[in-house]
């Protein structure tokens, strides 16, 4: 029976021309996409429109119910509705609550801890970097991970959480059998085995920039949280804020500097108040706390202080640096952080003055040693921890 | 009545000599050219016919013929002028024909009788030097360039009449007439300064670039300048010639065959004797870079032979312009095959390019820079492969801020680094005697580690920045040949870590904007 209902809420989804809020309205005057198939026409004009009508029976008469839906199951495609019972809860409380979902792999668990984290397509070493600890942090600690699998933030923090052992879903903007953008194949077929990936529109739907807003209101929907790392003034991460906080989910920004027109949308955030991101452990420490509020309990320990961000093994790693390291290394060393900085720049904020090519000697020993990276010809980074 | 002129053509930067002969004889007035002419060439008896006329030189209405031999290659341009008209008069008895005897004819006739220049006088001169030739006679603002070939008399003549008089002097009275021209090539390579107007010290800032542009002067390496605009980028290429060694004579009169055969060389200037530097738009076709056309001339790359090739805006340029630049660089010849002609000219060139790292040229300065990760991948990917595969040394300059610019702090001159670019090539010289290369650049791959001998410590470097870099094995070998000039410039026998390392910082790879 439950599965006979799919077919029809399937055959009602795919309908040309019939949206959400029209599905919305037939059930409000029939109680089931059953129902809505069998229903006269008078009943339905109640509701459509001419043309509407048209397609709908357009639609009736060339859909084979069971037929399509088996297509789906063949092309591993799953799909949900409002009225089946493996609709994620969390996307019940949100406005404008998509009908049906189609996804691969898994579906989100309700009551597991979740966070959301977007952030720029174009990021900097920075975000990238914070991306990446973050997703490990919450993929080791048993949070899943939602995100939209775009390049950049997106992508990074999903492949962090995958490769700690996590859990994360992705959810598109196009037909969850396509992959978008293709460069992330590697991810998605990941995200398919290890966790899920979703979507709101038809398979097939190939990614039009016009779908890719909307999507963003599944992201926070499904998280218990979002976390924002890197956005211009004008991002469209802020259209996930905005709609994360019209579903009364917590938003935290990571900051950055203010002369960095990549964090300016996350510094404006900041302050009209959103939570400020310190570290993956400090986040998660408040995330729990937050899940034990709502769950109405009272939170015991009030007042304790955020930790950096440079986790304990990096600060080993200084240290063992340090020690390790010549003076002349140690002295470009300390000067590398995450912003690229030219051989010249570094060179003349050395202490004691080094020609060209001297430094550019240190600074392949140090990229050789994994304590910084190249990004460019003639621009270095700080190290990625994994390198070293 | 018969006479035959001895004269020269060139195919490519070869000449080769023509013979010209003429018959008149009675008949009905006629005037016949044969001898696989190209059009310039079947268009010289009109001019002939004019200038003569107008020398005040009487011309029977005979049955005139004209062959130019060997019959079978093709002639062009419009050097075989003179020698027809010679070749007339002499059959028309104005002057004895011991006159002409082993004497060189080349010039283009004016319709007043006026003698033009030529294109190619020197090759065709050197030439004739070679088959033993003492005498020859071209246009009096070819003489300079024809007078830097040793062992041969070369005479410049301005118009018909000055010619026939020197023709029918007693051959005692030659040497007065029309004395030979004479160069001198101290005083040509005397007057030097290559950097003059274009010094290194003007260059403020930008210190890894400079260094880059050292190493590529020292070694004849490739160079790839990256870097946003009015960030100095064409100011250090066009610098680049003025601090490599000077031109040798031998290495001069290559660029200047080069430049003759092209047409492009100045009266006041009959050797080439600065560094060519040659910056072709972006526009440029494929057969203007490589050279070719269906009468083959010699392109861009090979009047940069020798020189610096500048190519500004490299992503810009043409894909399949740009790769027909890999065999030249391969082999520093281009040949040009047409149907009628297969034609090589020396393209020994040290290539510079300067590109943005993305469209709007600012990446990775993320504040200015908009570009997606997919439009810097796409402006990238339009440099080839292959190209970029046969580029030693890649450097990006960076937007110089105003404390360096106004900073007094005196910078290295020209003179001073083209001393130190000089030692680095007599190095070279010594290391490379008996052997086809001239400098670390050139090594092939397979050689590299003949020239590039590393110690146990050095090698152990290498392995880790091998496994570090995620190197390939050709980029393994130019941070040896890089290393090897490197040490040359430091005047050091051994190749230490330090050169390496350094060599790897300045390693091109692709994934850097990706």
């Amino acid at each position: 029976m439950k599965e006979k209902e799919n077919y029809y809420a399937y055959w009602l989804y795919s309908l040309p021309g019939i949206g959400v809020k029209t599905i919305d309205r037939l059930l409000r005057i029939c109680q089931s996409p059953s129902e809505i198939y069998a229903a006269s026409d008078e009943l339905l004009k109640r509701v459509l429109g001419e043309k509407q009508l048209i397609s709908l029976r357009e639609a009736k008469s060339v859909w084979r119910l069971q037929e399509e839906y088996e297509e789906l199951k063949k092309r591993k495609l799953g799909f949900v509705w409002r009225g089946s019972g493996e609709y994620p809860e969390r996307l019940y409380h949100i406005p404008d609550a998509p009908f049906a979902l189609f996804y691969r792999g898994r579906l989100p668990e309700n009551h597991s801890p979740s966070v959301a984290i977007v952030g720029a397509r174009d990021c900097s070493r920075y975000g990238s970097y914070v991306a990446q600890e973050l997703g490990r942090y919450l993929g080791e600690q048993g949070v899943s991970v939602i995100s939209g699998m775009a390049r950049g933030i997106d992508g990074i923090s999903q492949e962090a959480a995958l490769k700690a052992g996590g859990i994360s879903y992705g959810v598109l903007g196009c037909g969850a059998d396509i992959c978008y953008p293709p460069s992330n194949r590697r991810l998605y077929e990941e995200l398919i085995e290890k966790g899920g990936v979703l979507s709101v529109y038809l398979p097939g739907t190939p990614p039009l920039s016009r779908n890719f807003p909307p999507r963003n209101r599944i992201v926070s929907g499904l998280a218990d949280a979002v976390v924002v790392i890197e956005a211009r003034s004008r991002s469209g991460t802020l259209i996930t804020v905005d709609m994360a906080l019209e579903q009364g989910k917590e938003v935290y920004v990571v900051p950055g500097r203010v002369t960095d027109r990549l964090s300016d949308g996350c510094n404006r955030l900041l302050k009209q108040g959103a939570g400020v991101f310190l570290s993956p452990q400090d986040f998660v420490e408040e995330l729990r706390e937050l899940k034990e509020r709502q769950k109405g309990n009272k939170n015991p320990d009030v007042g304790k202080c955020g930790k950096p961000v440079v986790t304990k093994e990096q600060e080993n790693q200084i240290r063992k640096g340090k020690h390790l390291l010549s003076e002349e290394l140690q002295s470009v060393y300390m000067l590398l952080n995450f912003e690229p900085q030219s051989i010249e720049e570094i060179s003349s904020l050395l202490p004691k003055p080094l020609s060209a090519s001297e430094v550019s000697v240190i600074l392949m020993r140090l990229c050789m040693e994994g304590y910084a990276v190249q990004v460019s010809p003639g621009c270095f980074c700080t190290g990625n921890r994994d390198s070293s | 009545m018969y006479s035959t002129i001895i004269s020269g053509a060139f195919m490519g930067i070869h000449a080769f000599l023509v013979s010209v002969e003429v018959d008149i004889s009675p008949g009905l007035p006629t005037f016949q050219m044969v001898g696989s002419l190209s059009c310039e060439v079947r268009e010289s008896k009109e001019r002939v016919w004019a200038a003569l006329k107008n020398a005040g030189l009487d011309i029977p209405p005979t049955h005139i013929t004209v062959n130019l031999s060997p019959a079978d290659l093709k002639k062009e341009g419009t050097a075989l002028d003179l020698p027809i008209a010679v070749a007339m008069l002499e059959a028309l008895e104005y002057f004895p024909a011991a006159a002409t005897k082993n004497v060189l004819f080349l010039g283009e006739l004016s319709l007043n009788g006026e003698i033009k220049r030529v294109r190619g006088v020197l090759p065709i001169v050197g030439e004739a030097a070679k088959q033993g030739l003492k005498e020859c006679v071209v246009p009096l603002e070819n003489a300079a360039e024809g007078a830097a070939i040793s062992g041969i008399a070369v005479r410049g003549v301005r118009n018909i009449g000055e010619l026939l008089q020197f023709l029918c002097v007693a051959p005692a009275d030659r040497k007065k007439l029309l004395p030979a021209h004479r160069i001198s090539t101290e005083k040509l390579f005397g007057r030097r300064a290559a950097w003059e107007g274009n010094d290194f010290a003007q260059v403020s800032g930008q210190e890894s670039a400079k260094r880059a542009a050292l190493i590529a002067a020292a070694g004849f390496h490739n160079l790839l300048l990256v870097g946003p605009p009015g960030t100095g980028k064409s100011m250090i290429a066009r610098r680049i010639p003025g601090i490599m060694p000077p031109l040798t004579l031998e290495e001069s009169l290559e660029v200047t065959c080069v430049a003759s055969v092209a047409g492009t060389l100045k009266e006041e200037q009959p050797l080439v004797t600065a560094r060519p530097f040659q910056s072709p738009h972006h526009t440029i076709s494929q057969a203007a870079l490589t050279g070719g056309g269906s009468v083959p001339r010699p392109g861009v790359i090979s009047l940069a032979h020798r020189g610096v090739l500048f190519l500004d805006e490299l992503p810009e340029f043409q894909r399949n312009v740009l790769d027909s630049m890999r065999q030249p660089l391969e082999e520093h010849i281009v040949s040009v095959a047409r149907a009628n002609a297969n034609v090589s000219y020396p393209a020994d060139f040290m290539l510079v390019c300067a590109m943005n790292p993305c469209p709007c040229g600012y990446y990775p300065d993320r504040n200015q820079c908009r570009c997606t990760q997919m439009q810097v991948k796409r402006y990238m990917s339009k440099v080839s492969g292959p190209i970029l595969d046969r580029i030693d040394l890649c450097v990006e300059l960076h937007a110089v801020d105003i404390l360096s610019l106004q900073s007094s702090s005196p910078q290295d001159s020209s003179e001073k680094l083209q001393g130190r670019v000089e030692t680095a090539r007599e190095i070279q010289k010594r290391r490379f005697v008996g052997t086809k290369y001239r400098f670390n650049g050139d090594i092939e791959g397979g050689e590299v580690e003949r020239y590039c001998v590393l110690g146990k410590k050095e090698q152990k470097c290498m392995e880790e920045l091998y496994a570090s870099l995620k190197l390939s094995a050709r980029a393994y070998h130019r941070i040896l040949k890089v290393a090897r000039t490197i040490a040359d410039l430091a005047g050091e026998d051994v190749i230490n870590t330090g050169h390496l390392l350094e060599a790897a910082c300045y390693r091109p790879v692709r994934e850097y904007w990706i």
